[in-house]
């Protein structure tokens, strides 16, 4: 021991240096409660870290696409399709996708509430609250037929409507003081239906047989009838050059994003549609066009036709007679098609005579049975005709109406302001609300008993008929809300005897009782196991025979075109448009439905209105101007944004908020009695002021340089750049090479892979004032590049993210390696590492990194839906798409896991994995038979700005523009 | 004897009075400095607290004022060396005048330009992270950045030319510490080293201010070129030219003596050098500054005429958007700041006006500065993909509070020096004096 050195650590050194350590470790700061609490007895099917699936059905629009929802430990964290849908199949449009953030909205109501004496709300119990109803509905159901009880319902076409029924029924109420509202009914279609085939029904349309579509306002890769079915169908058909792609022509007012995908864009002035029907019509019956093989009634037609004036529907439509001619004789060529139509952008005063010449064109070009097909249609709870809704107002005024039950139904804050559902309502001495969230309606509202969301309920949903989607609950509920269906059932087991309870103990029991009606003829343990299987599988999904309609026909009076209005000169045609994106009010308060910018004008947040450059160039107006917009119905000021692909004598407002609201008159389809949309003039004037609109201020015209591409028959590829020098090797990638196809002639622009972008990746939203100042987050955006080309405006898309460079300009420049490109090709960056010096964005080309300006936020309980697989970026750090590396990595470890390798499309990144029109693949270029490797080596891919030498990952098919000869 | 020592005395006496308590009027302008370095640092904490949402930066625009200060304030701090160092090898006698003052303006321009890639990062709680230190996560910095050559540029220019000060100070510092009593006669002797005069001791340092002359000159050259290197080695169209190292050097001696005027001018007056610090002195400097205001104009029109060779496309069109985009004004203000202005000083009467070359001096500070932020903001906003072109760049008002603190900052330390230390080297200017009489007599 004593030969030990002298500097060794001693003993005393070692405690003092020991206990001061201890002493510091004791004073760290105290870090919160933090506390791991364990299950005490786990759930079986909760293994955490891995995501559990439950199939059930998207709510947002009546088309009813199945959903897959992934949760993970007990919470969903991304809604995706069902790929046994026969409707969505997989797929899922931009609102399916941010039906996680209705369920997780912070301003949801968190139990049942009802109004005090001062008007504000307090939270009651849930057996008061029923209670509270039941006393009120005691009184009212004494009167016979119950006269003062109304119920106002959106379309509920499965179990809940089933039970809200019965219940009106045990209120001793006629079938009657049930309407179900939806304003966007396409009821001009259903009544065209039963004019001409006696089938009052909407017909289903099957996109994928037809050669030529041609759609009258019906916007179907966004909002119309079924989208994603619709786009996926009509995507099918497109990918290839020549007479074996289908063709779209859009006759419109305005380029929606059907339009901005159709090759040809008639414009017509708002309103004129009907013209052009009728003159397709006529050309098609007309003897003199020896059009072979139609109907049998096309003789019959002709001469109820022969009266219609040409000229006059050149005039009135704007179109030229020789293009009405010219897709005339390519309807009469190419069969089958498909006509569309009417959608909210042609629906106006005489919107069904337009659906009943469309189905008339339909019906002589034989499409009727092969892409129009009738018979399908469930007609479950279809939406009440709107004499109803319009009498049931005139009730609640009148006074007529005691007690309101209004669900998810917003007639106040849904229906144009002229139709004073607001103060119809303000004279109803009780209204229920069983809406989860705020809106016009329950700000009336003196009892609210806030629903369960549909991620949070059982129902069975028959979207179409042998189709019937199953819903269930995907996690317990976020809030102490309870189904209206048990709401109903506890009420009714608390009103007085004549009235009585339902017979049911609970909503389950309901809804159990109900789907047992899928399996008829099946009982005990089968139908138990039946029923297991069907919720497992999202649905019962069968195969129904397509009924064969026969023409009757119509009253001549309705091929009459309208005798021309008069016009005022100095206004201008109100077109108001519905997006992907902002369609009803209830997107108000969904971040992402207003964060992602609309795709034609790159608008996010707030309502604009849209000019074509020459009428604002008319009337010295220029982009960002506040503009007073009346009509007879009402003003209101908006921001200017000019818009090529509209009509000249046209102003346009979106949808989604109360601006076109304000400004529609109280105007109804004479025929249908359908809310009629397009039927207003408004008058412009300046007020002198700007209000910067939040939107990428970036210019849509591409300046000559060869960003989008486009191919034709005549050039059917794009020219390959001339390999660049070598003065260093490129780098290769032995493993994986994760590379990705789009093809921009699928891409409707549609934005659901943005939003399933937003929901997968954890991107933060940052609000309006971000936006202005150009601080989107979003790693993936939508760019339009528009140009005028043969007298019509024509725009490509262009989805752009990180292009994951093989040969990466963001990569050198970085100062600590926080980006490299990793050895399976992607461009990696690490977050941690990250000092924020901006570098590798300035040097990116095609500039799709995001920098965190800000710390983000997620208010409560919205961080409920991040994805614990994605970091949670910080401010100061740069972010970009990451080809969604956690699936890459899960599909890696499943393959390792199982000692094979990775199959050709097993990994999806959220995009491609929603992209209804499939216009997204990803795969290993490395492999030479996989699908992105043949795409790859298609004539139509290229790379943007790929001379700069930067091998990007991307490959883009070019669009194809077949009118380019 | 003594009637020839006579001048040198003078010159001793003169730049001997420079020293002591400063009066109110030179505490009031230290106080005001060191206001606005504290505005500038309140700022700062408020864009760490909140990130960089505070400032007008956005997708495109990633650097801006921040980037456009750290050039600036590097170029300001080339001018010192250059007129220190290369000026000493050339043997021109001008220089000996001013040197002091340019040397300290590169040390404290150095210093304020040093401030800002800290600055402009989005963590800068990081910034160490720059730094190539052994780490047990095994972290290394990439050299290939040209971020990383900054550090090094930056870092070996501001040793070299604090050191090159500090040496060039011991005599005059023993001179004053012999000349002062109290806490000053320690403080002098400190920067004096023990010097006492000897043959020897002026042989050694003969031979050392040589050697760090000759060290210090190709930096004058390297620095700016590494910082020019930050823009010419990105993909950027208006950053990647190969003309950027010249243009960007010339540039900097440009700013730089524009700089050194802008504070000798005042100083003189302030200080009471006249005799020291004459118009021809002012003269020979304006010369210099009317040279780099050529080469600039040259580079300038090179851009131009590249970009018509380049014909249509991102060159073209960002040199078309410079002149005639939103950013247009500043653009020709920047021309007419570097280009036209400058070229009064043809003219030996506005050369040897003290006032006139103070206005276009501080005249072409201001052009020098836009033109950075021209470079650096146009290029930004205006890339390949025209739909990208969103960014309209704004700067706010705490990047306007940082900007004025670095100012602030710049100041307040060469306002102290010039009363702690003399801001004309006393043995040179007495050996030039003495040099004068030597060819009189």
């Amino acid at each position: 021991m004593s030969d030990e050195p002298r500097d060794a650590l001693s003993r005393r050194t070692f405690l003092k240096v020991a206990g001061a350590a201890g002493l510091l470790a004791s004073c760290s700061p105290p870090a919160g409660p933090q506390k791991l609490l364990p299950y005490l007895v786990p759930p079986e099917e909760i293994i955490p870290g891995v995501p559990l699936l439950y199939r059930t059905v998207c709510r947002e629009c009546p088309a009813g696409c199945g959903v897959t929802a992934r949760t993970r430990e007990g919470r969903v964290v991304k809604l995706e399709g069902n790929p046994d849908d026969p409707i969505g199949r997989g797929a899922l449009c931009a609102r399916g996708q941010a039906a996680l953030q209705g369920l997780y909205a912070p301003d949801r109501f968190k139990g049942p509430m009802r109004r005090g004496a001062d008007g504000a709300l307090a939270s009651v119990s849930w057996d008061d609250a029923t209670a509270a109803l039941a006393a009120a509905l005691g009184p009212a159901i004494a009167k016979p037929s119950a006269a003062g009880v109304r119920m106002l319902t959106r379309p509920e076409p499965g179990a809940t409507g089933a039970l809200q029924r019965e219940f009106m029924a045990k209120l001793g109420a006629t079938p009657r003081q049930r309407v179900v509202l939806d304003p966007f009914d396409l009821a001009p279609l259903r009544a065209a239906g039963a004019i001409v085939f006696d089938r009052p029904e909407l017909p289903v349309f099957d996109l994928s047989r037809a050669r030529t579509v041609v759609s009258f306002g019906a916007d179907f890769v966004e909002t119309w009838l079924s989208p994603v079915e619709l786009a996926r169908d009509f995507a099918g058909g497109r990918g290839r050059i020549g007479e074996e792609r289908t063709r779209l022509v859009w006759i419109g007012p305005r380029l929606c994003l059907t339009g901005v995908s159709a090759d040809e864009w008639l414009s017509v002035r708002s309103g004129g549609e009907l013209w052009v029907a009728l003159a397709l019509l006529r050309w098609l019956c007309d003897p003199a066009n020896y059009v072979p093989g139609l109907a049998a009634e096309a003789g019959s037609l002709s001469r109820l036709l022969t009266g219609l004036d040409l000229g006059a529907a050149a005039i009135e439509s704007g179109v030229a007679p020789t293009a009405i001619a010219k897709l005339a004789g390519e309807l009469a060529r190419r069969r089958p098609s498909a006509v569309l139509g009417p959608g909210v952008l042609s629906t106006g005063r005489h919107a069904t005579e337009l659906a009943v010449a469309i189905q008339l064109i339909n019906w002589v070009l034989g499409n009727v049975g092969s892409t129009v097909l009738y018979g399908l249609d469930p007609v479950a709870d279809p939406p009440s005709p709107v004499p109803a809704v319009d009498a049931l107002l005139d009730d609640m005024s009148a006074g007529r109406v005691e007690v309101l039950l209004v669900h998810h139904a917003d007639p106040a804050g849904a229906l144009p302001l002229a139709l004073k559902a607001a103060e119809a309502i303000g004279r109803v001495p009780l209204v229920v609300s069983f809406s989860d969230r705020p809106d016009a309606t329950t700000q009336l509202a003196r009892l609210i008993l806030p629903d369960t969301h549909p991620l949070e309920s059982f129902d069975a949903i028959s979207a179409r008929r042998g189709v019937v989607a199953l819903s269930q609950p995907v996690m317990t509920p976020v809030a102490d809300n309870r189904s209206a269906c048990q709401v109903l059932i506890d009420v009714a087991a608390k009103l007085p005897a004549p009235a009585g309870p339902l017979p049911y103990d609970d909503a389950y029991a309901h809804f159990q009782q109900r789907s047992a009606t899928l399996f008829p003829g099946v009982s005990g343990d089968q139908l138990a196991e039946a029923q297991r299987v069907a919720q497992q599988r999202g649905g019962v999904f069968g195969e129904v025979k397509v009924e064969r309609v026969s023409l009757r026909t119509p009253d001549p009076t309705l091929l009459v075109p309208p005798v021309a209005r008069q016009r005022d000169a100095a206004a201008l045609d109100l077109v108001v448009f519905p997006t992907a994106l902002r369609n009803d009010p209830s997107g108000e308060g969904v971040p992402w439905l207003r964060e992602v910018p609309d795709v034609l004008s790159s608008v996010s947040w707030s309502p604009w209105a849209e000019l074509a450059p020459a009428t604002a160039a008319r009337l010295g107006i220029s982009d960002g101007d506040l503009v007073a917009l009346t009509t007879q119905a009402g003003a209101v000021e908006l921001s200017v944004c000019t818009y090529p692909g509209l009509h000249e004598g046209a102003v346009a407002v979106p949808m989604g908020g109360r601006e076109p609201l304000v400004l529609l008159a109280a105007a109804a389809d004479s025929r249908s009695g359908a809310l009629a949309w397009q039927s207003g003039r408004a008058t412009l004037t300046r007020t002198g002021r700007r209000a910067e609109l939040p939107r990428f201020q970036g210019t849509p015209n591409q300046q000559g340089r060869t960003i989008v591409r486009t191919v034709s028959a005549a050039a059917p590829a794009v020219p390959k750049p001339a390999e660049p020098g070598k003065m260093v090797p490129l780098p290769t990638f032995p493993e994986h090479r994760w590379a990705m196809a789009i093809d921009m002639d699928r891409c409707t622009g549609c934005q659901a892979c943005v939003v399933a972008c937003y929901a997968e990746n954890n991107v933060p939203v940052m609000g309006p004032e971000a936006m202005i100042r150009g601080r989107n987050m979003g790693w993936l955006r939508i760019e339009p590049f528009m140009e005028e080309k043969n007298g019509t405006t024509r725009v490509d898309l262009l989805p752009m993210m990180c292009q994951q460079c093989g040969n990466a300009p963001c990569e050198p420049v970085c100062p600590v390696y926080a980006t490299y490109t990793n050895e399976e090709g992607l461009n990696a960056q690490v977050y941690n590492r990250c000092v924020g010096t901006r570098y590798c964005s300035n040097n990116c080309p095609y500039k799709v990194r995001v920098f965190n300006w800000a710390e983000p936020s997620f208010p409560e309980p919205l961080n409920m839906q991040l994805n614990p697989d994605v970091t949670v970026r910080s401010k100061g750090v740069m972010e970009k798409c990451t080809f969604c590396v956690q699936r890459i990595r899960a599909a890696e470890n499943t393959a390792r896991d199982e000692r094979r390798p990775v199959r050709d499309g097993e990994v999806v990144p959220a995009c491609a994995q929603t992209c209804p029109a499939r216009a997204i693949v990803f795969g290993d270029a490395d492999d030479p038979r996989s699908a992105v490797s043949a795409l790859q080596r298609d004539g139509r891919g290229y790379n943007v700005l790929g001379e700069l030498n930067t091998l990007p990952a991307i490959t883009y098919l070019a669009r194809v523009r077949d009118e380019d000869r | 004897m003594s009637a020839v020592l006579a001048p040198a005395q003078r010159v001793q006496a003169t730049v001997l009075a420079t020293q002591g308590r400063p009066r109110g009027g030179h505490l009031l302008l230290i106080a005001l400095a060191g206001i606005a370095a504290a505005l500038g640092a309140w700022a700062e904490i408020v864009q760490i607290q909140q990130g960089l949402k505070v400032s007008g930066l956005n997708r495109p625009v990633g650097w801006a004022v921040y980037i456009t200060d750290f050039v600036f304030w590097v170029g300001i701090a080339h001018s010192g060396t250059l007129i220190s160092a290369v000026l000493f090898l050339l043997r021109a006698r001008f220089r000996t005048a001013i040197y002091r003052v340019a040397e300290a303006m590169t040390v404290f321009g150095v210093m304020t330009a040093g401030l800002f890639p800290v600055v402009h990062l989005g963590r800068p709680w990081f910034a160490y992270w720059l730094f190539p230190y052994p780490n047990q996560r095994h972290l290394w910095v990439n050299f290939r950045s040209p971020l990383m050559w900054d550090v090094f540029a930056v870092s070996t220019y501001f040793i070299v030319s604090a050191i090159f000060l500090v040496v060039g100070i011991v005599p005059d510092a023993a001179a004053l510490r012999d000349a002062s009593a109290g806490w000053r006669r320690r403080f002098y002797g400190v920067f004096a080293a023990g010097w006492r005069g000897t043959d020897e001791e002026w042989r050694h340092y003969a031979r050392a201010y040589l050697y760090f002359a000759a060290f210090a000159t190709p930096l004058v050259f390297s620095v700016h070129s590494v910082v020019s290197w930050d823009f010419a080695v990105s993909i950027l169209p208006g950053w990647h030219s190969t003309i950027f190292p010249p243009y960007f050097v010339a540039g900097a001696i440009f700013s730089g003596i524009a700089m050194v005027v802008t504070l000798l001018v005042p100083l003189r007056k302030v200080l009471h050098l006249e005799e020291l610090i004459t118009p021809w002195h002012l003269d020979m400097t304006s010369r210099m500054i009317l040279l780099t205001s050529l080469i600039v104009t040259y580079s300038y029109a090179i851009e131009a005429v590249m970009a018509l060779r380049a014909g249509p496309g991102p060159e073209l069109s960002i040199a078309a958007y410079r002149a005639t985009g939103p950013f247009a004004p500043l653009y020709w203000t920047m021309v007419a700041c570097n280009c036209v202005f400058p070229l009064f000083l043809i003219a030996s009467k506005v050369r040897r006006s003290p006032a006139a070359l103070l206005g276009i001096c501080i005249l072409v500070n201001v052009g020098m500065w836009l033109e950075r932020f021209i470079i650096i903001v146009t290029s930004l906003s205006h890339d390949r993909i025209p739909y990208d072109w969103w960014g309209i760049y704004r700067p706010t008002m705490v990047e306007a509070g940082i900007t004025l603190g670095s100012f602030g900052w710049f100041f307040f330390w060469f306002l102290i020096f010039v009363k702690l230390l003399p801001a004309v080297s006393i043995s040179e200017m007495k050996e030039e004096v003495l040099h004068e009489v030597g060819h009189a007599a």
